[in-house]
């Protein structure tokens, strides 16, 4: 879904026809405001945005969602290409900006860049969820038994750290792989790296 | 002579009207006096008249008792003739003098001895004009001097120590002032009498002048009021003749507006005309022809450049009475120099006011230069977008014609959108005169809120359009009143940034066969301290602003036969409302 806020009709019309050549959709909002009264669903999208929008910027717009933490990305279309404003917008992390008249093709791409970035990012979202879900599922003992592994320990190492049996170990390691749904130690440790509080954002 | 004859007889020779005198005289000489002495007519019996003079002595005798007369008889006749005439001729010249107010006198001594009277005769009328008594005889010199007003007397006797002394004639006119108080003026001419190349004295006439002295000296004033007032009008007065280039008269400011200095003398004719400029003269020339052929009046403007080189403007208007001869006029001639002046700085300014108009015409412009550039950028993008979207419906396997279509029609709808914009701002720049046709406001209204639809977005401000229905058309300068309009939107628009304000434009017909248009914001408003100043020229609040903007929009209305107000309450807005004549 491609959504599309542009204080001009005709513009937002004429970039909608572009979309429909691909067979993309397009939703049209003529205020930030009302955009950010729309709940973003779930499939990959991106934002077209003007950056000179009545009431709000759209430099603002993404600030808002920046705090909100919405991750979609934008792609920021201006009649003016001042400098400064790109520089801007670009470091708070825009994905592109495109001056008006921009040709079909241009767009295009951008749009076609920007609906893989997001997949790719919702998928990887997706995948560190499922990742916390399972971590969620361990014990207060499996998690350490985790640690552990992932430390590298064997499971004699494992047992005598715990002061459990290595049988006791082996089973605990047993349904830590399992939970996590790990192939290897590697494969752990990875989780693991994953599962640290800096690698999320 | 007979030795006695008939007194009776000589009795009836007596004049029958004397007779009776003549008995009495002899009869109170007989009885009471010693001699006798008669005149009295007698008649010859020719019938002439003889005067005679008839002298006698009475004797008496002891007693007392008259017993004998004798005498002379003297015929005096021509005596008394001649003694009659003069008589006459004195009267005549008494009652010529009287009659023509002028006395004679004459004084033996002046010019020889200076004495207490000089010897001096006054004849009737000198004492009627002094008002003196002839019979109290010949005043003296005191007395005379005295009767001498004041502030004459200094003069009077040093004209007479003049005569005196020169032995020369005068004619002077000094004021005396009479025993009843009358203050008269009065003319006296002297003349030295030379008898035998010997020096006798003088003799003269006494004239009172009063009526003709006060007569001159209202001339005179009244001269000098005319001078004074062509002076003050720069207006100079003439009598000529433009056929034969003659001056009749010409008064002192005449030459003065022409450069001259009237003291110097009459000026010609040729001088005054040379000083008009050459590419004034063969106009001026036709005009002054054309009038004498007619015997028209005429009425023309020309420069000159006057003797200190100065160009002035002036203004000749002549007036041909039919009596008088071909070329015989009289006129006034006028320094129009300031007047031309003040006409051509009217026009100056008239075309500073248009520059000043169109200057913020193009200021405002250039306010809206940045919203403008955005909005023409606008359409053309959503243009480019559209064409694109076409050629992307064309491309493939199975091209999509009809999107295709709507996208191409898309691109059309867009451009000209933007041509549209560049039109009205193009016309907005525009230098022109104002031109006057018929104006409908609400299309006007309509059109400038789409002009400005970028800065009504930007500014999220909601326009409700109120317009009259059949509002009758105005009579005006188009670009003109889309200006008024594009500035008090613009104004109001600014009083409500931030703020999700509300513009109402409103228009209706008013009974009077106006127009009523009210622009109202309900922006910050106006504190009602600068209300009245706010239509002052460079009165502003915005720090880039010029502060001509609604002075010239107030300027535009009033040109146009309206008025423009402005109305507002602090923190609610503001509502400014302009009338237009509707166009009848």
């Amino acid at each position: 879904m491609v959504f599309i806020v542009d204080d001009d009709e005709d513009m937002r019309l004429a970039m909608q026809r572009i979309l429909k050549t691909v067979k993309l959709r397009a939703e049209l909002f003529a205020t930030a405001q009302d955009f950010l009264q729309r709940n973003i669903p779930d499939v990959p999208s991106c934002l077209v945005l003007d950056v000179r929008l009545p009431g709000m910027g759209g430099l603002e717009v993404q600030q808002k969602l920046i705090e909100s933490g919405i991750n979609i990305p934008i792609i920021f279309i201006t009649a003016h290409g001042d400098i400064p404003m790109t520089v801007k917008a670009m470091k708070s992390g825009a994905f592109e900006f495109l001056t008006k008249p921009f040709r079909h093709q241009e767009f295009l791409d951008a749009i076609h860049q920007a609906l893989q970035r997001d997949q790719l990012a919702r998928r990887q979202r997706n995948a560190m969820a499922e990742l916390q879900e399972r971590y969620k599922g361990l014990t207060v003992r499996e998690r350490k038994v985790m640690d552990l592994v992932v430390s590298g320990m064997q499971t004699k190492q494992i047992a005598s750290a715990l002061g459990t049996s290595e049988i006791t170990a082996a089973v605990h390691r047993g349904r830590v792989m399992h939970k996590m749904q790990a192939g290897s130690p590697a494969e752990l440790g990875s989780m693991a790296e994953r599962l640290k509080p800096s690698a999320n954002r | 002579m007979k030795d006695s004859f008939d007194v009776s007889a000589i009795f009836e020779r007596i004049h029958p009207e004397d007779r009776e005198k003549v008995s009495r005289e002899a009869a109170e000489v007989i009885s009471n006096g010693t001699h006798a002495k008669s005149e009295h007519r007698i008649v010859l019996p020719s019938g002439e008249v003889r005067v005679i003079l008839g002298l006698g002595t009475v004797k008496r005798d002891a007693s007392g008792k008259a017993y004998e007369m004798f005498g002379t008889g003297q015929d005096i006749t021509e005596r008394k003739l001649s003694e009659q005439a003069l008589r006459q001729s004195q009267f005549y010249l008494s009652e010529g003098e009287r009659l023509a107010h002028i006395g004679s006198w004459a004084s033996a001594d002046l010019g020889i001895r200076w004495s207490e009277d000089l010897n001096l005769y006054w004849s009737d009328e000198v004492y009627k004009i002094f008002g003196f008594d002839p019979k109290n005889g010949t005043p003296s010199l005191q007395q005379f001097l005295s009767a001498v007003h004041p502030q004459d007397q200094a003069s009077l006797t040093a004209t007479m120590k003049k005569l005196h002394e020169q032995h020369c004639g005068c004619d002077v006119t000094n004021r005396i002032v009479r025993p009843d108080g009358e203050i008269r003026y009065v003319r006296c001419v002297g003349i030295p009498v030379v008898e035998d190349g010997v020096f006798k004295g003088y003799r003269g006439t006494t004239m009172d002048v009063t009526e003709q002295e006060l007569l001159t000296q209202e001339l005179r004033r009244e001269k000098a009021y005319l001078a004074e007032g062509q002076s003050l009008t720069h207006a100079g007065s003439w009598a000529c003749n433009l056929v034969k280039r003659r001056i009749v008269h010409s008064s002192d400011e005449n030459a003065r507006l022409y450069g001259f200095d009237p003291s110097q003398g009459p000026i010609p004719f040729d001088h005054y005309y040379n000083t008009i400029l050459a590419e004034d003269e063969s106009a001026i020339s036709a005009k002054l022809g054309n009038a004498i052929r007619e015997g028209a009046d005429y009425d023309v403007e020309f420069r000159i450049r006057r003797t200190d080189g100065a160009i002035r403007f002036l203004r000749g208007i002549g007036h041909h009475n039919p009596s008088q001869e071909i070329g015989e006029y009289v006129g006034i001639t006028m320094d129009i120099t300031e007047q031309k002046h003040a006409e051509q700085e009217r026009e100056r300014l008239r075309q500073l006011e248009a520059d000043l108009a169109h200057i913020n015409r193009v200021n405002m412009m250039g306010e809206l230069a940045g919203t403008l550039a955005h909005e023409i950028k606008q359409p053309i993008a959503a243009a480019v977008a559209n064409a694109g979207a076409c050629l992307g419906f064309l491309e493939g396997e199975r091209p999509d014609i009809l999107e295709a279509r709507e996208a191409a029609s898309g691109t059309i709808g867009c451009a000209r959108r933007a041509a549209e914009i560049i039109d009205h701002v193009r016309s907005l720049f525009k230098k022109d005169l104002p031109q006057r046709e018929p104006v409908d406001l609400n299309e006007l209204i309509r059109e400038i809120t789409l002009l400005l639809k970028g800065d009504i977005r930007r500014n999220s401000v909601t326009v409700n359009l109120e317009l009259g229905e059949d509002l009758p058309k105005v009579l005006g300068d188009r670009v003109q009143l889309e200006q008024v309009l594009m500035n008090l939107m613009l104004n109001a628009i600014e009083a409500m940034r931030d703020a999700n304000g509300s513009l109402t434009i409103a228009s209706k017909a008013t009974e009077d066969g106006h127009l009523l248009i009210s622009v109202s914001d309900n922006g910050v408003g106006i504190p009602t301290d600068k209300i009245d100043r706010v239509f002052d020229t460079f009165f502003t609040t915005k720090p880039q602003g010029t502060g001509m903007g609604l002075a010239i929009s107030r300027s535009i209305v009033e040109s146009h036969g309206g008025r423009l107000w402005a109305a507002s309450d602090s923190d609610r807005g503001s509502t400014f409302r302009f009338t237009l004549p509707n166009k009848v």
